[in-house]
């Protein structure tokens, strides 16, 4: 061979060799380039916001490209009762069912640096690793596993040191993970660690803003049934946002404009300075709001509201005055209540009215009996009596909501406890209704005029007789009410020495207190009681 | 300065029965009675002429309140009491500080009361 030709071998040679070379360096770069591609895959994935399952999922696929695996999966660190366990989460190369039947994996001496952070494990046949086979039960993996020989496992690990799961690799034949690969999978797991964290976190913010979604419905379905109106004011620039039953509350359409200045146009004047200071006193002191004060609504009608509000202070800016700068709270139509409120506080003023005035009235009877009374007996038999007496008009008028009762029931009531009211007549053509003062005052006219007859007049004797009369005088005015007691048959009637307690209870109580008149006639036939009195003092 | 003997007292009071005890403690007393008047009308009339010394108001006349005729007393320079079961609570504002007879009330606080009033009598 010449030098030539010894040249021309060398240089065939060196051109065969540069083209190995010039291939291996392009299947070097192709594998380069087809990594790149499945990286920026895998990155794509995480940046485009997928769900946790879709970006573990493009983690996996990722690894299982990137080394040629066969098979790919993600297992998830999860802390359950019994400890640590290990959850599927994302599975290549095989379909889901492939592990279907199996339990989830323990921390087996194989698992362990996986799940506990530690590092990565990589064997050319795991079946040949020391570690593999030395846990009890199973000692291996359970009978129909994928069959795996190259393993390479690799920690999901965050900045934090907290180990979210582990990435498995396996291929059916040996030595098939090099160095390389692994270096890969570590770049990878560092990849799936920010995926999933951020995918988590995503997941998290959904999660709580449809939490908050659903409470901010809950809270106006809430305040809709109370009839709760909620508003927000900002204390800096005074802009009040009020919603519609807010508005409402202070007689306003949900279209309608309603600002802080209506706000407080709208409350009566005489309690406007009043809701101000408050206002004033929450924001200065950063106190709870709490007011009640009338409204008068555009249709002139005045309205009771009831406001609370409470500083919320949404961002950490210091004001000056160290106050507050926005307050939210809710308003109430409390004016239902207010008069009901009213009503119970004039019923109870009128209770006592008349509680304080039947206490004077039983003490004046008792004092009037006494002056009259003989011995003891005698005042505690006729002042018993006209307790009853007093107490019948009462349960008249409690009956009828102590608002009236009929004169012929109030007669009736208090003859009631007489014997002889056979020997009774009533002329009349309708009855008539009475106030509770009339009733009162009647009723008690009739006690003693029916006390006066048991014991002197005609039902004092089996022959006597009486007629209650009454009868209405239009035409006279004041139209009045014309009512006669008259007796007959009964004893001779004189007039008594000196006038008694009855007496003077109908001519000169009984005639005061209802503006008329009232006669009594000794007559011999007996004694007649003629009351005149003016339907106004006596109606309802 | 009056004594009580003879004291000339309006009094107006709705209730048969309260009236009559209010007119003999009166005359227990020794003073005279003027009225008693039932409703504000005629209660009125004699706040503003009859010849007296005091007088004592029935804060509800009837579910009408006194106070018109406390007014006309006033005006007249004739000291006043009211009788009440509300106490003081049932006064209206200007009011709120007069003599008020709590009901129901012995012969004793009614006399304290009148002492009182006879004491403002020029």
């Amino acid at each position: 061979m010449t030098v030539l030709e010894a040249d021309a071998v060398s240089a065939t040679e060196e051109i065969v060799d540069l083209r190995r070379r010039l291939a291996e360096a392009q299947a070097a770069h192709a594998d380069e380039v087809r990594r790149n591609e499945v990286f920026s895959r895998i990155a794509a994935a995480i940046g485009a916001h997928q769900s946790l399952g879709e970006t573990v999922q493009a983690v996996i696929d990722g690894g299982v490209e990137l080394i040629g695996a066969q098979f790919g999966a993600f297992f998830y660190n999860v802390i359950d009762d019994a400890g640590e366990s290990y959850m599927l989460y994302g599975l290549a190369g095989a379909p889901p069912e492939a592990f279907a039947d199996f339990p989830m994996p323990r921390k087996t001496a194989i698992f362990a640096p996986t799940f506990d952070g530690v590092g990565v494990v990589r064997s050319d046949d795991i079946l040949a690793d020391p570690r593999y086979g030395q846990n009890a039960p199973r000692r291996g993996m359970p009978d129909g596993h994928l069959p795996v020989r190259s393993y390479l496992a690799a920690p999901v690990t965050t900045v934090d040191d907290v180990v979210l799961g582990g990435l498995f690799f396996g291929h059916r034949e040996t030595g098939k993970f090099d160095a390389r690969a692994e270096t890969l999978i570590i770049g990878l797991a560092a990849q799936a660690a920010v995926a999933i964290e951020r995918s988590r976190a995503g997941e998290a913010g959904h999660r709580e803003l449809t939490e908050r979604r659903r409470t901010e419905e809950r809270l106006k379905f809430a305040l809709d049934s109370g009839r709760l109106g909620s508003w927000e004011l900002d204390v800096g620039t005074r802009a009040y946002d009020a919603s519609d039953i807010c508005k409402s509350n202070y007689g306003r359409t949900a279209d309608q404009d309603f600002g802080f200045d209506d706000l407080v146009a709208t409350i009566h004047t005489s309690d406007r300075e009043r809701m101000l200071a408050a206002m004033d006193e929450a924001i200065r002191t950063g106190g709870d709001y709490d007011i009640e004060y009338r409204v008068v609504i555009p249709s002139g009608e005045t309205r009771w509201v009831h406001a609370r509000g409470r500083a919320a202070v949404r961002d950490e800016t210091p004001v000056i005055g160290g106050g507050v700068r926005r307050m939210a709270g809710v308003s109430l139509d409390v004016t239902e209540r207010k008069r009901a409120e009213e009503r119970q506080r004039l019923l109870l003023n009128e209770l006592n009215h008349r509680v304080k005035n039947t206490l004077v009235t039983v003490q004046s009877m008792a004092a009037q009996t006494l002056r009259a009374a003989e011995n003891l007996d005698a005042f505690r038999e006729a002042f018993e009596a006209r307790l009853i007496a007093l107490s019948q008009t009462h349960n008249l008028l409690t009956e009828q909501n102590w608002e009236s009762a009929s004169l012929r029931e109030i007669v009736d009531a208090e003859l009631e406890a007489f014997a002889g009211r056979e020997r009774l007549d009533f002329d009349y053509v309708r009855d008539l209704r009475l106030n509770p003062k009339a009733t009162v005052a009647i009723g008690m006219a009739v006690h003693e005029l029916a006390t006066n007859a048991a014991k002197y007049g005609a039902l004092s004797t089996p022959e006597g007789r009486v007629t209650v009369a009454w009868s209405i005088e239009p035409l006279e005015a004041p139209a009045r009410l014309v009512l006669t007691w008259t007796e007959r048959d009964g004893p001779r009637v004189t007039p008594p020495g000196r006038r008694g307690f009855g007496a003077r209870l109908l001519e000169k109580g009984l005639a005061g207190e209802l503006s008329g008149v009232v006669r009594l006639a000794y007559d011999q036939s007996g004694l007649v009681c003629a009351m005149t009195l003016p339907l106004a003092a006596l109606e309802p | 300065m009056k004594t009580l003997a003879a004291l000339k007292v309006l009094v107006v009071e709705d209730e048969a029965l309260v009236s009559m005890l209010v007119e003999d403690m009166l005359g227990d007393l020794g003073c005279e009675v003027v009225g008693p008047a039932a409703e504000i009308e005629e209660a009125l009339r004699l706040a503003g002429s009859a010849e007296i010394d005091a007088a004592l108001l029935d804060v509800n006349l009837g579910g009408r309140p006194i106070f018109p005729v406390a007014d006309a007393l006033k005006a007249r320079g004739v000291p006043f009491a009211f009788a009440s079961g509300y106490g003081e609570a049932g006064l209206t504002e200007p009011h709120k500080g007069s003599a008020v007879l709590q009901k129901p009330f012995r012969e004793a606080d009614l006399r304290r009361v009148l002492e009182g009033l006879a004491a403002q009598v020029v």
